[in-house]
């Protein structure tokens, strides 16, 4: 059975132009799989990983036929109802952890504040689950790291608190948003492989949104692109070269190789495009 | 053209850059790559005159740069910055931007090269009174291209110039970045840890690793996965595995 099943996904936002439609339609489903999202930016895809984590406050509006977690209608769920949900059973690591983690809490005590939220455990239990999840993302000194605020770390030890306070309480669903992207590229392997990791070892479903398609093409199994506010391709991470859309293949054409010959780069026309779909 | 021999710079008493010398001929576009902390855009504020505690010899055109920038090594050589969502005043329009430099050089004609510079950069001219924030990334890093050129420098110091934007623009400006050299005989030194983008647009690069200078390879060699260091080829390595 499928994780997540969704079907006619929209997300609107009223402007001073009238309403403007972000995610337009999206179908898909999940299952203990990893599934890629890319786009540029404003193609929504941030945005449907956050209307799936019921992040989409008023006066956006998020409508679907269908919109489903483990068989839980996610539509119309109560804040209550979700927050049960989130952190617990589906969690979303963000792009930054500079601006993601709390700068006045010590690592450990917020990395604990999930548990204590949705499981009660003596305090001492407590403090070795959070060394336990350090030490799952590869931390060496976890002792260490516990007691320190998010200003003493790196952006790379960062992040992986940031995955460690997502994986602690084993949820089923992962949705990581440009996980790497506020990364250095020599700690990004690091993060990714973690992450994948986590995903085979605990049989999570990952959701990996990012604008990097070679990344997506590298750790997925299955990748939807999009643009403006739809899907314009889905295929199997592996036959990403062999895509068919235009805007896939401009995508794919206009990023600069290591071997580059070409004196000059493809450009999308995104008018043709925009007529395609 | 640029010409730097034992360059160190030091932050608070720490040596960031360590004994860096290497050459930059006039119409070349070099290329220092990097991680975080290497070093590699600490040599450019050297260069720029934002990184006060420098020793070494940094020399422009034959001439060794004093601890002060004056207006003449201004109009040889400007910068480009990374994130083009920073580098502009928000509350300044593009017209306003670009005419500073001419304003401050007391140059003339300051409409007509406005103009010019639009055209060049490839900005229609009905942007010219729009604020940064009416402006799409790629439209704001072309103003930011378009506010160093209006000196009509030699030398572009370039650092990350594309790292901020979609993939799709950042094709858009590196054409551009390579059709100006062409046009305009311009010579770069460019800071970025993305090495495709070295293939593409230099000739040749410095690999730097704890602020010392471990080589400097032909793009040619870059091209063929062919550096010489340990450390280039596992940067190259790297490369290839993040795709």
């Amino acid at each position: 059975m499928s994780l997540l099943n969704v079907e006619n996904l929209r997300v609107r936002f009223p402007t001073d132009h009238g309403e403007v439609e972000v995610v337009k339609g999206l179908s898909f489903s999940l299952g203990r799989e990893r599934l890629g999202i890319v786009g540029e930016s404003g193609s929504g895809k941030s945005m449907t990983g956050r209307a799936l984590m019921g992040l989409i406050n008023r006066p956006g509006k998020v409508s679907a036929d269908r919109l489903e977690f483990d068989g839980i209608d996610l539509r119309n769920l109560p804040e209550r109802a979700f927050r049960r949900l989130r952190g617990a059973r589906m969690s979303m690591v963000m792009q930054d952890p500079k601006f993601s983690l709390n700068p006045v809490i010590r690592i450990g005590e917020q990395i604990g504040e999930a548990l204590q939220f949705h499981r009660r455990m003596p305090a001492r239990a407590r403090r070795q689950a959070v060394l336990d999840v350090l030490e799952a993302v590869r931390i060496n000194d976890p002792e260490r790291v516990y007691r320190l605020y998010p200003h003493e770390v790196s952006g790379g030890m960062g992040q992986r608190v940031m995955i460690a306070m997502m994986v602690v309480l084993e949820p089923d669903l992962m949705i990581a948003d440009e996980p790497t992207s506020a990364l250095d590229v020599s700690v990004r392997a690091t993060v990714l492989e973690i992450l994948d990791d986590l995903v085979r070892r605990r049989g999570m479903g990952l959701l990996l949104i990012s604008h990097d398609l070679d990344m997506v093409a590298r750790w997925c199994d299955r990748i939807l692109v999009m643009y403006a506010g739809r899907v314009v391709e889905e295929c199997a991470a592996g036959k990403l070269h062999e895509a068919t859309h235009p805007y896939t293949r401009g995508l794919l054409a206009s990023v600069p190789r290591l071997n580059e010959t070409r004196h000059r780069l493809p450009v999308l026309d995104r008018a043709m495009i925009g007529a395609g779909t | 053209m640029i010409d730097i021999q034992n360059l160190t710079v030091t932050y608070g008493g720490t040596p960031v850059v360590q004994g860096v010398s290497f050459q930059v001929g006039a119409g070349e576009s070099f290329a220092l790559v990097g991680e975080s902390g290497s070093g590699k855009s600490t040599i450019l504020k050297a260069i720029a005159g934002q990184a006060p505690h420098w020793t070494g010899v940094i020399a422009i055109g034959g001439q060794p740069l004093q601890r002060r920038r004056d207006a003449a090594f201004l109009r040889r050589v400007q910068m480009v910055f990374q994130d083009p969502y920073g580098s502009l005043h928000p509350r300044r329009t593009v017209d306003d931007t670009l005419s500073e430099p001419l304003v401050i050089h007391r140059l003339k004609d300051r409409d007509a090269r406005v103009l010019a510079m639009l055209d060049a950069v490839g900005l229609s001219r009905r942007f010219r009174f729009r604020l940064p924030h009416q402006l799409s990334g790629g439209q704001r890093q072309r103003v930011a291209i378009a506010r160093a050129l209006m000196l009509e420098p030699e030398v572009l110091l370039l650092d990350e110039p594309t790292s901020a934007l979609d993939v799709s623009v950042q094709a858009e400006i590196l054409n551009l970045l390579a059709d100006l050299r062409a046009e305009r005989k311009l010579t770069y030194l460019m800071v970025t840890h993305d090495l495709p983008i070295v293939s593409f647009l230099c000739d040749r690069l410095g690999v730097l690793r704890l602020g010392r200078l471990e080589e400097t390879a032909e793009a040619a060699s870059l091209r063929r996965a062919q550096l010489s260091s340990a450390y280039g080829q596992e940067l190259v390595a790297r490369s290839g595995a993040e795709g």
